[in-house]
């Protein structure tokens, strides 16, 4: 016990000592030193205005006016991106721009981007409605010219089925232009032309045909060119149409029907040289627009450019500004209200270089008060915080994902780095694919500069985000494949010959009852005769079987031995005792039997029928072992064993709630006396606080929760130990798929002469491999190796209830918002 | 005695590849201890595997018995 207390700390194994510290810091130094411990990034701030809304905080002010910035900058980063201009941001570092003068900048690029896009919009219409005009100038005049004439239809015009013909006047050749506040004539037929999308062009027939009674004449043409509709903003197909109308009311009818349908009406001349004059107009105007709205557009593009240059820089620091007055608003006004009062957490190594960046504030600020950077005692536990780096930061991410290790616990990570990837291989056991995943990895782990500082999707992030797991999951597979003797399952004789031959020359009963063992076991992994025998799958299924109850076994052993690592750390004797003691008994006295049984059997080669004997053990300890005698003073071992296991279940429910209790009682027994105290309390220096630590005792409350967590334990032995047998079922379903797309497939195609009958086989193979087992299976495996680790692993000693440490850091928040 | 051989042999490995992270990475005494147990751990975990399959196939109580198609 002495040893362990006094080996040295490992690097991983437990959260760095934390301590709660208060910072008293002057106001003009308040935000330069924010700023700069933002920059270091070791100091968690604890929130002291926590009641208050994000409202009644002193500086929100300044965090609206950061707000507001940033969606400047959003919407400048939306208007580059519509442009579809690629944003390149200098290299070089501008010098601490004031805040305040870049917003005024921001507002003043705002407001003349606005500007641009609304002038350019404005055009935009007006330059449509030309284009309109345009077409219904081309096709209303065919029309009109057409109705000059007699009533025929002439080549060339498409009228309609459903022309009405209405009461014509005699007086069908005095055509009128019709404007919309020209002069109305009393009589005489009026026309009206427009353009209006296609798909509304039906149902404005008709509604028309309606209003005015029959009484009218409807032409439609499809316009040439899709024209952009100003309401969707899109390409659409517009029909020009011609209505021909007699009379006020059905003219303000008309007019109104148009408004509703959205469609465009333009005053064209019936006279055929008016028309011409006006398209020749209108033509030079749309070239004159187009002009504009290309020299506006470029205008636009050349400030977001010289924006986007700035653009990040920009977004980076108001993003850093927003940060530091979010983290003032944490800190209280003190009395003299000169000073900001701050507490948090920090590590007790970074305490130096806290107070070296906190000097370098009050020095740059100019301040003539120091800042003043003291620890203080907190009720609360501390953060955990593990430094880790690029190789462990992964696992330490995977443990974190069941649960943040409590203050000072055993970190599971340190054997998770070597366990997690070794259980994965035992499950994708084959070194071929072992090869396949060790290229992806190295090809990940050789492009790290790279792709750091890509954007990378969701999925790839992933994948490089574990590059080192993949590293470590790799090589043991290939390990793993060499012993289980698996190429794309395929066996080599890599370590030497077989240890197994044919009884006699002509292997006649080869396939009766089998080869013969001639020599010493195969040096090194599964002997390669074995694959395609008949007799593979028990051999195999019986070893591998066993194989994971050693495995488990050893692993929730290594769980209990951290536990106890844990309770001398805390100096808790009573958990020693009275859980770490009676665990040990109950699983080694029935599992470990096991694994010595297993063991036992393999190296004397007894026929013991293991289940037999395990359930005997049970049901009837005393009776003779006959056959399944696999070594001497079995029997009494056994009985010993049992009545071991039997002891052990009460001795880790009941001791402990009572010995609580009465240390309980002794503790505080004390109080009614004032100074006399039997036990002190630790960590306690101001008798109020003390207070807070005087609960109820709730005995019942603490037999319950002992009572959960023992028979939690004995039940869980006989399902976690069995639930390690994932390890044989995975390994199975790998090397049988493995084995099927081999046999099936690459030998079922290459059987063929027909070359390419061999190329679709040796596709489908490496299809197959790809994506089922070397996708889906590492997946798979990752998955069940992952549960072994978070359920049957942790559960012996994890607490898991801690919080992470979360220091206000630049560096975060970069990562954050991306 | 092959079993034998080849368990002092993974513990000569063992002891190899400790010296080896000693004497690459020594950057300190917690992060030395640390490299320390990752190779134990993964020196014992080697070592489990071989032994396993080892000792399964030193006794064994069926043989293979060829499939028909060969």
């Amino acid at each position: 016990m002495e040893v362990l207390k006094n080996l040295p700390e490992m690097d991983l194994m437990r959260s760095e000592k934390m301590t709660s510290v208060q910072l008293i810091i002057p106001v003009e130094s308040a935000h330069r030193a924010v700023s700069y411990l933002g920059e270091l990034g070791l100091l968690q701030f604890r929130d002291l205005n926590d009641d208050k809304s994000p409202f009644q905080r002193t500086f929100v002010n300044q965090v609206k006016r950061c707000a507001e910035m940033s969606r400047k900058l959003r919407f400048f980063k939306d208007q580059i991106n519509k442009a579809g201009l690629l944003s390149s941001a200098l290299p070089t570092m501008q010098p601490d721009i004031d805040l305040e003068a870049l917003e005024t900048q921001l507002a003043e690029h705002e407001h003349e981007l606005i500007e641009m896009n609304a002038n350019s919009e404005k055009l935009q219409q007006t330059y449509n409605e030309f284009l309109e005009f345009k077409m219904v100038l081309q096709k209303a005049g065919v029309f009109l010219v057409s109705g000059n004439k007699s009533y025929e239809t002439t080549e060339g015009i498409e009228l309609d089925d459903n022309v009405y013909p209405s009461d014509y006047p005699e007086s069908a050749s005095l055509l009128e232009q019709a404007t919309h506040s020209g002069p109305s004539n009393p009589s005489g037929l009026r026309f009206i032309c427009g353009i209006i999308p296609k798909s509304k062009i039906l149902l404005f027939e008709r509604m028309l045909f309606r209003a005015t009674r029959g009484n009218l004449l409807f032409n439609q043409a499809p316009a040439d060119d899709l024209i952009m509709d100003a309401v969707s903003s899109e390409m659409v197909e517009k029909t020009v149409f011609v209505v021909f109308f007699s009379g006020e009311q059905a003219r303000t009818k008309i007019l109104k029907i148009c408004e509703a349908f959205g469609a465009n009406c333009y005053p064209v001349p019936e006279d055929f040289t008016k028309q011409t004059q006006i398209t020749q107009e209108v033509l030079s105007r749309l070239s004159e627009l187009e002009t504009t709205l290309d020299v506006g557009i470029r205008h636009r593009n050349a400030a977001l450019h010289t924006i986007g240059f700035h653009l990040t820089i920009w977004m980076t620091m108001v993003k850093r500004e927003k940060a530091v007055f979010d983290t003032l608003n944490m800190l209280n006004f003190d009395v003299t209200k000169k000073c900001l009062v701050g507490e948090g957490w920090c590590p007790i190594f970074a305490k130096p270089q806290i107070q070296e960046a906190l000097q370098r504030a009050t020095f740059d600020s100019n301040s003539q008060v120091g800042i003043i950077f003291h620890v203080m005692d907190a009720v609360e536990s501390p953060p955990t915080y593990f430094r880790t780096n690029a190789f462990t930061n992964a696992y330490q991410e995977i443990v974190d994902a069941y649960g943040v290790a409590k203050y000072q616990e055993a970190n599971p990570a340190v054997y998770t780095v070597i366990t997690f990837p070794f259980l994965f291989a035992v499950m994708f056991g084959d070194w071929g694919h072992g090869i396949c995943l060790l290229i992806g990895a190295l090809i990940l782990i050789a492009r790290e500069g790279k792709l750091s500082s890509q954007k990378l999707g969701s999925f790839m992030e992933m994948l490089f985000g574990g590059r080192y797991v993949l590293l470590l999951m790799s090589l043991f597979s290939i390990y793993c494949g060499l012993i289980y003797n698996e190429f794309f399952s395929v066996p080599y004789h890599i370590f030497g010959a077989s240890a197994y031959k044919c009884r006699d020359k002509s292997c006649s009963d080869a396939y009766t009852v089998g080869l013969i063992k001639y020599r010493d076991a195969y040096p090194f992994g599964v002997d390669p005769s074995w694959r395609g025998s008949r007799s593979e799958l028990p051999f195999l299924n019986s070893l591998k079987m066993k194989m994971s109850i050693l495995f488990g076994v050893a692993q929730m052993n290594l769980g209990i031995m951290i536990s106890y690592l844990n309770s001398i750390f805390f100096n808790n004797s009573l958990d020693i005792r009275y859980q770490f003691v009676p665990q040990m008994i109950f699983l080694n006295s029935l599992f470990g039997y096991l694994s010595l049984l297993i063991i036992i059997k393999w190296c004397t080669g007894s026929q013991a029928d293991l289940y037999h004997v395990m359930i005997y053990m049970f049901l009837s300890p005393f009776d003779d072992l006959g056959e399944n005698e696999l070594f001497w003073g079995q029997r009494p071992l056994q009985i010993l064993l049992l009545l071991s296991a039997l002891v052990a279940v009460p001795w880790m429910l009941f001791p402990k709630p009572f010995i609580l209790r009465k240390q309980h009682t002794e503790r505080f027994q004390g109080r009614a006396y004032g100074i006399l105290r039997s036990t002190e309390m630790d960590t306690d220096s101001e008798p109020g606080s003390a207070r807070q630590h005087v609960e109820e005792f709730n005995f019942s409350e603490v037999f319950v929760h002992q009572m959960i967590h023992s028979i939690e334990f004995v039940l869980g032995s006989v399902s976690n130990t069995a639930s390690y047998l994932r390890l044989w079922a995975l390994s199975l379903a790998h090397s049988e798929l493995s084995t099927v797309f081999y046999e099936k497939v690459l030998l079922l195609a290459w059987g063929y002469e027909n070359i390419l009958i061999r190329l679709v086989g040796l596709a489908v193979f490496a299809f197959a491999t790809a994506f089922i087992l070397l996708m889906m299976e590492t997946l798979s495996a990752f998955l069940h190796a992952l549960r072994l680790h978070w359920v049957e692993f942790q559960n012996k000693f994890y607490g898991g209830d801690g919080y992470k440490f979360k220091p206000f850091s630049f560096a975060a928040i970069a990562d954050d918002e991306d | 005695m092959g079993f034998v051989i080849t368990t002092l042999s993974f513990v000569a490995i063992g002891i190899i590849a400790c010296l080896c992270a000693r004497v690459c990475c020594n950057k300190g005494p917690s992060a030395n201890l640390f490299h320390l147990t990752l190779v134990i751990t993964a020196t014992i975990c080697c070592w489990m595997m071989w032994a396993i399959v080892y000792l399964a196939q030193m006794n064994p109580l069926i043989v293979p018995i060829l499939s028909e198609e060969e």
